[in-house]
């Protein structure tokens, strides 16, 4: 393997170095920002909505007379559709996606699984690019006449046509997802073959840490099912631009027609693997995690590895409970509720390995434990009360409902950013050498953990009672005016959350420039990217590792004995000789500095 | 700052968290409850909403007592006890856990949304036959519903239909059964009074039943985003008595035969009514 994976001199201009870089470390970071940023986007048309919904048609503070100027600052519906629309969009394909995926993809799989690089570095560069390239033509979007899509983030034909939205921004749109869902595939391919190709010697599919197992399931499914949106999309061009009748149907249709149908079925097939898609790598990341600060193996690794590989495999032919009141064929129906109720089976088992997993073990509250621990309880909350929408009968009632949007927030939107958040504090040293600020990283952890609940239990409840999605004013209806009050609180819950992100900011750029410098093994943890210095170097590994063990070797008693630490590198090999039978722990506090391994 | 003890940092958020809780019940009394429920059929759904989110509760109340039981007694001074999980006898428990929740909750919401759906909501044939059965011809457009009754002749779209916008009369304890459909873009015809949706779809006609246990008026709002004004594009449903019924639709009747244009033919939306 060596021979395929030579040492190359590290690049010296700014541009190889910072722009145009083959290294997936460097990518990552850029996926990291690009990501950030249109996280922020993203939470400021949050914002907007929030707004609307506690104070409808009033004037929006702050940001109301730059974008509204012509209304007063005050949302206009069509206004309020672009930005439930964009925000959707934005979050999903432009925030989640390139930090999740795009930066902790890059960054964990080669380091995890002992690889100098990716296996197609060009391609990895095209990607990060292609992915700017999209999220340009988002940025445009806004400033076209008629303003940026509004036909939800789901974006059903025929409104998504020139029937519904005729402006240019929607044409932008629907092509900003077909070109980000090319480097997603390029992504895609990539993670897929470093897995299979270039693991270490001794790197087992059962010895990779679930991080990758998360990220690398992930990456199937978008290989698999991307392609699906993109040629969705590619057809609703044509229906927009050429002429075509794919997704028009009925007297919208001048003559002949399509079928409206037909499209939901095209997203859904998609959209439904890519909720998992953006949660498989959190479940990744807090296996890992819990195992790591509760200093105890990942309780059942194959159960979590089997269970993980169940839900990508049933992710495919569930998609059909988001359409149960399409007219759909009863028996069709029934077939996807079933598979829709199976996913509740690995899921418990996931759950359970994380209880048995910091049950009797010694556990460390450190920033990314709280936010790990914070994504188990997200995900607890967003996943039970999926257990109504994937049955028919509750479903015609909580079907487009606010309870729908709470539920997807909790699971892939809460869950997804918490777990990124987590993915970020605890690889934060081994990215840019630095640690961040423990204090400030509580206090986010807690605004945040405690506002992303707020809000998205309030919207639970709310939807409980009647109140639809998309809805520029519920309270045009009488029997959804009492809400107002819940409506308003928990916007005011919101904008504390909004703004607590500033604790974020402040904390990320500070460690980042001036953070207590790194060691190399700040965690106490055995996996191979703590080997290596604090940050990488561009080569990664000067040797390639061979790896002996699992990668959550936390207070084996004889190796304890041995090493005088309750860890064990994945690269080490431990002496043979005497040890005393059945010893059992005797003390697995501070585990002393990390040697290099 | 140095925070030392988790357990006293855990008081703040658990106070916000009661305080936070306390303010919006007493804010908005109301909004824990769904919305009245007027028709003959709807508390079966309920009923399968409220004993799923009982066992989610139990399930995420059990969930938050061991993970709250494992900070307190396994924190940084508990030693970890070594344990791979991946014994028999673990595995074996996990599967069973795993199985009693799976036959427990997920299969009662199976057995008993089978028996809903087939049984009842989307029992077609039955309503459809049923001499009672009062049939609505529904057209969804951007922004608004539009009924048509066939009147006397039992036809549609011929001059003695009683035509209405924005409003759907119905007698009280009659079933009702639509069919949908639209000509511009996708609507659902909702009635959250009555726990049933359905899309209105260019291009198909979908059908929908329910029926009305206790006079009143109810909204019927389109929940799916049908484009800049979809919030407006609201109707009303009244469930009166047989004989209020009965007067209202030779209202419409005269109405509609006094304006009765044959070559209209924007007026002639409706459809020969579908066989089920």
């Amino acid at each position: 393997m060596v021979e395929l994976q030579p040492i190359h001199a590290p690049p010296t201009s700014f541009i190889s170095k910072y722009i145009w870089s083959y290294d997936h470390k460097v990518i990552a970071k850029q996926f990291l920002w690009a990501g950030l940023i249109f996280l922020a986007l993203g939470g400021a048309l949050a914002y907007l909505i929030r707004w609307q919904w506690a104070y409808p048609g009033e004037p929006v503070p702050l940001l109301g007379g730059l974008l509204f100027p012509s209304n007063g600052g005050a949302m206009t519906p069509t206004a309020y559709n672009s930005t439930f629309t964009m925000h959707g969009l934005i979050m999903i394909f432009w925030a989640i996606t390139p930090i999740m995926i795009g930066a902790f993809g890059n960054f964990c799989i080669p380091l995890q699984i002992g690889a100098r690089d990716m296996a197609f570095p060009l391609l990895n560069t095209l990607s990060f690019w292609i992915f700017v390239v999209s999220q340009l033509m988002i940025l445009a979007s806004f400033v076209v006449p008629m303003g940026a899509a509004g036909a939800a983030w789901t974006t059903y034909a025929p409104l998504s046509t020139n029937v519904g939205m005729p402006g240019a921004g929607q044409s932008l749109v629907v092509g900003a997802i077909f070109v980000t869902g090319i480097a997603t595939i390029m992504g895609g391919v990539n993670y897929v073959t470093t897995v299979i190709r270039m693991r270490a010697p001794g790197m087992t599919y059962f010895r990779m840490p679930l991080t990758v197992w998360g990220l690398w399931l992930t990456a199937i499914l978008n290989v698999l099912f991307v392609p699906v949106l993109g040629s969705a999309g590619l057809l609703l061009l044509m229906d927009r631009m050429f002429g075509t009748q794919f997704f028009v149907s009925g007297s919208s249709a001048v003559n002949g027609g399509g079928d409206p149908l037909l499209f939901q079925h095209l997203f859904w097939i998609f959209g439904h693997p890519e909720v998992y898609i953006l949660i498989l790598p959190a479940w990744g990341f807090v296996s890992d995690l819990v195992s790591f600060f509760a200093r105890k193996p990942a309780y059942w690794y194959k159960g979590s590895v089997y269970a993980m590989i169940a839900v990508s495999v049933l992710s495919a032919v569930v998609y059909g409970h988001h359409m149960f009141v399409t007219g759909m064929s009863p028996l069709l129906g029934q077939t996807f509720m079933i598979f829709t109720l199976f996913i509740s089976v690995p899921a418990e088992i996931l759950f359970l390995n994380w209880l048995h997993t910091i049950w009797k073990g010694s556990i460390r509250f450190e920033v990314p434990m709280l936010y790990a621990l914070g994504t188990i309880f997200v995900f607890g909350i967003g996943g039970l009360t999926g257990l109504p929408l994937g049955t028919i009968a509750t479903d015609l009632q909580l079907h487009d409902t606010m309870w729908v949007v709470g539920h997807f927030h909790l699971t892939m939107g809460s869950a997804a950013l918490l777990g990124s958040l987590a993915a970020l504090a605890f690889w934060f040293p081994k990215m840019f050498g630095r640690m961040m600020d423990p204090t400030l990283g509580k206090i986010h952890f807690w605004i945040t953990f405690l506002g992303l609940n707020g809000v998205f239990i309030g919207q639970l409840i709310a939807g409980f009672a009647g109140q639809p999605r998309w809805f520029y004013d519920p309270y045009h209806y009488e029997f959804l005016k009492h809400l107002q009050p819940l409506n308003t609180a928990v916007s005011h819950i919101a904008f504390v959350l909004i703004a607590g992100q500033v604790v974020f900011v402040i904390n990320f750029f500070k460690s980042v420039f001036a953070g207590k410098k790194a060691e190399q093994n700040p965690w106490n943890v055995g996996t191979l990217e703590w080997t290596i210095p604090s940050p990488s170097p561009v080569h990664n590994f000067d040797t390639i590792p061979v790896v002996h063990h699992g990668p959550h070797e936390f207070s084996h008693p004889e190796y304890m004995k041995k090493l005088g630490r309750d860890f064990v590198y994945q690269t080490e090999e431990i002496p043979a000789g005497d040890t005393s039978e059945g010893g059992g722990a005797t003390d697995s506090g501070e585990a002393p500095a990390a040697q290099s391994a | 700052m140095k925070i030392r003890n988790m357990r006293h940092l855990a008081a703040i958020p658990a106070g916000l968290v009661v305080w936070a809780t306390s303010a919006v019940a007493m804010a908005a009394p109301k909004a824990w409850e769904a919305p009245h429920d007027a028709s003959e059929h709807g508390h079966n759904i309920d009923w399968l909403i409220n004993i799923t989110n009982l066992f989610s509760a139990v399930l995420f109340a059990i969930m938050c007592f061991i993970m709250i039981s494992a900070f307190i007694k396994h924190g940084k001074k508990h030693s970890a006890e070594y344990d791979t999980g991946d014994g028999k006898n673990a595995v074996m428990m996990a599967m069973a856990i795993s199985a009693v929740i799976f036959v427990i909750v997920d299969g009662n919401l199976f057995v008993n949304s089978t028996k809903d759906v087939f049984g009842t909501f989307w029992n077609f044939e039955k309503v459809d036959k049923d001499p009672q059965t009062l049939k609505v011809e529904v057209q969804g457009r951007q922004w608004m519903w539009q009924m048509r009754l066939a009147g006397k002749d039992g036809k549609f779209n011929t001059s003695d239909d009683a035509l209405s916008d924005h409003e759907l009369v119905v007698p009280v304890n009659t079933p009702v059964l639509l069919q949908l459909a639209s000509p511009d873009v996708i609507h659902t015809f909702a009635l959250p009074h009555f726990r049933i949706k359905q899309d209105a779809m260019p291009g198909m006609i979908n059908l929908m039943w329910f029926q009305g246990k206790e006079e009143g008026e109810f909204p019927i709002v389109c929940v799916q985003n049908c484009g800049a004004n979809h919030y407006q594009m609201a109707g009303t449903l009244k469930v009166v008595s047989k004989e209020a019924f009965d007067e209202w639709v030779e209202l419409k009747v005269r109405d509609s035969e006094a304006v009765w244009d044959e070559k209209d033919a924007e007026a002639h939306w409706g459809w020969a009514w579908k066989k089920i």
